[in-house]
């Protein structure tokens, strides 16, 4: 095969040089430059090529845009924290749970639904009794300021300022039986097995 | 600055003050309310007088509640709708894993009893068969049982109308027994207003300058929740001293010193038994803003 192309390169050759030693003497080829004009030869009569200090810089261009390509591509959407209470656990679903359903009479689902309505009587005269409470409470103070102001303009000044050591306000709520004087709370120790999530 | 002031709105005083003597229904022994027309009068001439101070004292009361420290007990409707709820929600529930170990336990303990026993095609149960769930649930009752709560309701404690830890499933609201102008009366603990200090403070040393002291209360904010006006009677009226205004100003009990024996001259009284104690007008403006919640 390489004796083939050498055969083919030689043919070019002895062709190229035939037919420009026809054409004369002045013809420069590349391939038979004289000794004597090798310094204004074509290839080396232009300026030579700045590579040096291009490079680099290209090369910098290039290594910033893959970087960037690289970062679009890492860019995934924080995982969402799944809300556990949202979530039926499969333990629930098993069959073997389901309670054996007891049939209500007519008379106790109609009971229930009856004591349904008391039940929305019952709050919403508690909800209106608690509401004219708080809109007394209300007028009273809008008085007692009214008052305050007839009295003297400085002291309803200090009257209407807020007061900054109010809040935090904490009060520990009501319990279902109150507090023994002298109790000892057994000694427990508990592991705490609930799943943090971070994103 | 409070001259210019009370010359602009004097006609609005008296407008408001002959409304109010005109709505209120004080026939109290000591305070009394003159008619309308005497009370336009005088203060007609005092706006002639050009005084720099109101014609009336100023008093700073403090209106001390001590919160629920237990849940009230359930009322009747309450108790059946929980009831219903219970009944309800145990309906539409799932078998939970304690309940499903004790059918499992009452099935092999059923197939044991039964006449066509046979033990090997139970398997290995070893751990299971020493301890049932019936026994655990049997050992977490028997600890309850030595845990002994305080009692929610003391009949003795409930009665004392001067301790603090009487009728623990309401609030309580303070009275004191202080002299007004020559009469001991059960009122709200109040002192007189001090130049340079503001109402809140005179408040503050009022609940300090009780005989029972080491009550620890927030004050919640520095306005007056509800306001009392009174005109002392005619004889005892001055030029300066109409009457007295008295602001109140709500206090929540942190802490007391449970040490602190409970004193003849206060009281705690539930929103329920103020009216007893309090003179009616009096007791009508208080009674707003005691919220019973």
């Amino acid at each position: 095969m390489s004796l083939a192309l050498s055969r083919c390169l030689w043919q070019v050759l002895s062709r190229q040089t035939a037919s420009l030693s026809l054409l004369g003497e002045n013809v420069r080829s590349p391939w038979f430059a004289p000794v004597m004009t090798l310094k204004t030869s074509v290839p080396l009569s232009a300026e030579p090529k700045k590579k040096k200090r291009v490079d680099p810089r290209r090369e910098l261009i290039m290594r910033e845009r893959l970087r960037k390509k690289l970062k679009k591509l890492e860019k995934v959407p924080p995982e969402l924290i799944p809300i556990e209470d949202f979530i039926t656990s499969t333990k629930c679903l098993d069959e073997a749970r389901t309670r054996s359903a007891a049939k209500l009479s007519f008379e106790e689902s109609e009971g229930r639904a009856l004591l349904l309505k008391e039940w929305c009587r019952y709050k919403q005269e508690q909800h209106m009794a608690e509401v004219q409470a708080i809109e007394s409470a209300l007028e009273a103070q809008r008085e007692a300021l009214e008052e305050l102001r007839i009295v003297s303009e400085e002291l309803y000044q200090a009257a209407l300022k807020p007061d900054p050591l109010l809040f935090p306000f904490t009060h520990e709520g009501p319990v279902h039986t109150p507090p023994q004087a002298k109790y000892e709370a057994p000694e427990g120790k508990y592991n705490d097995i609930t799943k943090v999530y971070t994103q | 600055m409070a001259a210019p002031c009370r010359r602009v709105v004097s006609r609005p005083v008296i407008q408001f003050l002959s409304s109010f003597s005109r709505t209120a229904v004080g026939k109290t022994g000591f305070r009394q309310f003159s008619s309308s027309s005497a009370c336009r009068v005088t203060l007609q001439t005092q706006d002639v007088m050009e005084r720099a101070t109101s014609p009336y004292s100023l008093v700073a009361a403090v209106c001390l509640q001590r919160l629920p420290v237990i849940s009230a007990d359930y009322k009747p409707i309450e108790q059946q709708f929980r009831d219903m709820m219970l009944q309800m929600e145990l309906e539409k529930s799932v078998l939970s894993d304690h309940e499903l170990r004790l059918l499992e336990d009452a099935e092999r303990l059923r197939r044991k009893l039964a006449d066509d026993y046979d033990s090997d095609e139970e398997g290995s149960h070893d751990d299971q068969e020493i301890v049932l769930a019936q026994d655990l649930e049997d050992s977490w009752e028997q600890k309850l049982k030595t845990f002994q709560p305080a009692p929610r309701v003391r009949d003795d404690l409930d009665k004392n109308l001067n301790s603090v830890e009487r009728c623990l499933a309401d609030s309580l609201v303070l009275l004191a027994e202080q002299q007004v102008g020559g009469e001991k009366i059960w009122l709200l603990p109040q002192t007189q207003w001090q130049e340079g200090e503001t109402l809140r403070q005179t408040a503050e040393r009022a609940l300090a300058s009780l005989p029972a002291a080491g009550f620890k209360a927030t004050f919640l904010g520095n306005a007056p929740c509800g306001v009392y006006k009174y005109k002392l009677p005619k004889a005892a009226r001055t030029e300066n001293s109409v009457g007295t205004k008295v602001f109140f100003f709500k206090a929540i009990l942190s802490d007391s010193s449970p040490s602190t024996a409970p004193n003849k001259s206060i009281m705690w009284l539930k929103k329920s038994e103020l009216e007893r104690y309090l003179k009616p007008a009096y007791f009508m403006k208080v009674n707003r803003f005691i919220l019973n919640l």
